[in-house]
């Protein structure tokens, strides 16, 4: 089976559908001729030309819209939103017609698209290109939002989010592109949306995070058993809407401790949403209350900075430990 | 002596002194001069201050609040209206990426001292584009400051506290509230309008909300007294920041909470709050948080679901009866 980095599995995943379905279509800046600025379309059209594969203006709000007049008349059309950033320009598209549609029409005319974004920071881009804006999604009832950590979750899910009836934002951690790799089978199945996975199981504390800060989260957990004796679960989240609260309430009342680590901001984060759900549905399985580990509540830093602003294994460790001392 | 006005009248008060008051501020958005505001707001502006200073601007929210922004920078204090929240999602990129990071790009060498007014909130039947409450879209935003009047005394003071940050300000206004009648009292203009403020005290849980749903969270607090339950109402007024401490306060005192949030249900700042009280209040809680939310659906038209939708005074009421009776 081949080792394959996060951008290869995408491109796996999207020739695949490409040549499976003749109803998907792949739309975006930059998408063809040059194969997508990190290279995620690469070969898709040559393969299956300018009809299929086609390269739009610099206009977030025309691609989306474009992709949602698509999926109304009957294809699968695949935006890609060359940083999640831009997605801004295209939020009343989406809010207001791709996830109210199929309700608006009683159910006649379901949107089936995905929007394709590179998310998050930690590659040292410049202002505007770092955002990790996943929880307006959340606040956008008729968008399901998935966010893989890895090659073979980014396969599979992006399977999913192409054959999935409504529209499905799809959000790339653009900083594990590239660095790990992963056995991806070409022609695997698709991974459900909806599902989080266990992936390191523990005892004395639960961990649940998504995305580029698997990594982090995993070292601390590391770090954690090494140094303080202490087994941590860490569930990876996958799927943010809809979330996959019955795995993280159970994991939770077995080890009564929790931690949610991710990039975005605290403030109506998803990791607020995660704790008013635990509140609700496990509050009296807690032995101390839920943490959370974030990005500063500060516009996103300048590229010198911005280590000190996204968690790091040192912040994870030390929220580990203040929980388990409560 | 306070003053008997409508929270329209108020706001309009609150323009009108503005504009009086500093020769740098002036209104702009769709409608606001000639017809007076979508809700009547600005209702004689235009004659009394002029087309310079009163300017009705094409469908664009992208282009009018770009235009604030760019106002702001060059010195002025502009107050731009946007019809509702959900149109104001066209100018999301002009608030998120130039209007919330400007300060912070340029080193602190510009800052945008911009004012938002927005109509938010359902309620009259206007259907799936005009009716939402996405304040807690904003309240994500680092780099600007969330307020939500939800009384004619903050109707008709919170806009000079805004125009006198330094940063951007959003102030939504509920558009249920535009007729409501209330006191003014021209002695308490002061009210830092970033804390929060207790309408009603009681000692058995805390209901915490903001905006359109105080009044129904305040009658939901008046049938609840019969049944010998004692809730305190706090009005949150500003969403970013939030007054964590008051919030803390409160549910130490009582132990119980709910949040009553007419934003939907998953991701909303209900959610934030609720955070907030596990990480600051986790030992004193006896019952779990709960959030009376709008169902997560687009707001309907039919009248009868639409009030299904939205959270209720009974709604509310049921929630809190239900916490006491499993909690006691």
């Amino acid at each position: 089976m081949p080792k394959l980095n996060m951008v290869k599995a995408i491109n796996l995943a999207l020739h695949e559908e490409m040549a499976r379905d003749p109803s998907v279509v792949i739309l975006g800046e930059d998408v063809g001729r040059v194969g997508g600025v990190f290279r995620v379309t690469e070969g898709l059209f040559e393969k299956f030309g300018a009809q299929r594969v086609i390269d739009t203006p610099v206009s977030e709000a025309g691609i989306v819209g474009c992709a949602i007049g698509m999926a109304i008349n009957g294809l699968r059309p695949i935006a890609e939103i060359q940083f999640s950033g831009f997605m801004f320009n295209a939020f009343h598209q989406l809010n207001c017609h791709a996830a109210r549609f199929r309700y608006r029409s009683w159910g006649h005319y379901p949107v089936p698209m995905v929007m394709r974004a590179p998310i998050g920071g930690g590659i040292r881009a410049l202002e505007h290109h770092n955002d990790s804006e996943e929880a307006l999604y959340v606040q956008s009832p008729g968008l399901k939002a998935v966010y893989p950590s890895t090659p073979a979750a980014a396969h599979g899910l992006l399977l999913s989010a192409i054959r999935d009836s409504d529209p499905v934002m799809y959000l790339e951690p653009k900083r594990v592109y590239r660095a790990p790799v992963e056995e991806v089978p070409e022609g695997g199945d698709a991974w459900p949306i909806g599902k989080g996975r266990i992936v390191r199981p523990g005892k004395h504390i639960t961990l649940v995070t998504w995305g580029a800060m698997l990594q982090e989260t995993l070292e601390a957990a590391e770090k954690a058993d090494q140094e303080l004796k202490i087994a941590c679960e860490v569930i990876d989240l996958l799927s943010i809407v809809p979330m996959d609260t019955p795995l993280i309430v159970e994991s939770v009342s077995r080890t009564g401790r929790c931690v949610i680590v991710h990039e975005a901001q605290a403030a109506c984060g998803v990791g607020a949403e995660i704790s008013a759900r635990l509140n609700e549905q496990a509050l009296l399985r807690l032995e101390a209350p839920v943490a959370r580990v974030t990005g500063w509540d500060i516009p996103y830093p300048f590229f010198a900075r911005e280590h000190g602003f996204l968690p790091n294994v040192p912040r994870i460790l030390k929220a580990i430990d203040q929980t388990m001392a409560f | 002596m306070t003053l008997s006005m409508t929270y329209r009248e108020a706001i309009r008060a609150a323009l009108r002194d503005a504009l009086q008051s500093d020769p740098r501020v002036f209104l702009m958005g769709e409608d606001v001069g000639r017809y007076g505001g979508a809700f009547a707001c600005s209702k004689g502006l235009l004659e009394e201050f002029g087309s310079e200073r009163i300017r009705d601007t094409p469908l664009s929210e992208s282009a009018f609040v770009g235009a604030g922004i760019g106002a702001a920078l060059g010195g002025m204090r502009p107050i731009v209206e946007i019809m509702t929240v959900n149109f104001s999602l066209l100018a999301l990129d002009q608030i998120v990426n130039n209007a919330a990071t400007l300060r912070h790009m340029s080193g602190g060498q510009f800052s945008v001292p911009l004012v938002v007014r927005m109509a938010t909130g359902g309620g009259r039947r206007v259907a799936a584009q005009h009716s939402n409450s996405l304040e807690c879209w904003y309240a994500h935003v680092p780099g600007i400051k969330v307020l939500a009047p939800a009384t004619v005394q903050d109707a008709r003071f919170m806009l000079a506290a805004a125009l006198r940050e330094p940063d951007p300000v959003f102030l939504f206004e509920h558009i249920m509230l535009y007729p409501e009648h209330g006191e003014v009292d021209p002695n308490a203009a002061a009210a830092d309008p970033f804390r929060a403020a207790l309408r009603r005290a009681g000692k058995d849980v805390s209901l915490i909300t903001y905006g359109g749903s105080l009044k129904k969270t305040l009658l939901a607090a008046d049938k609840l007294a019969p049944l010998g339950i004692e809730a305190e109402v706090l009005d949150l007024r500003s969403l970013r920041p939030l007054d964590t401490a008051a919030i803390v306060q409160s549910v130490s005192k009582t132990h119980r909470a709910v949040v009553v949030d007419e934003g939907w249900r998953t991701g909303s700042l209900a959610a934030e709050i609720s955070a907030q009280i596990m990480e600051g209040a986790f030992f004193d809680l006896d019952a779990p948080v709960a959030r009376v939310c709008a169902a997560e659906t687009p707001i309907p038209y039919a009248g009868h679901l639409e009030d299904a939708a939205l959270p209720q005074t009974d709604t509310i009421v049921r929630t809190v009866a239900e916490m006491m009776q499993h909690h006691a």
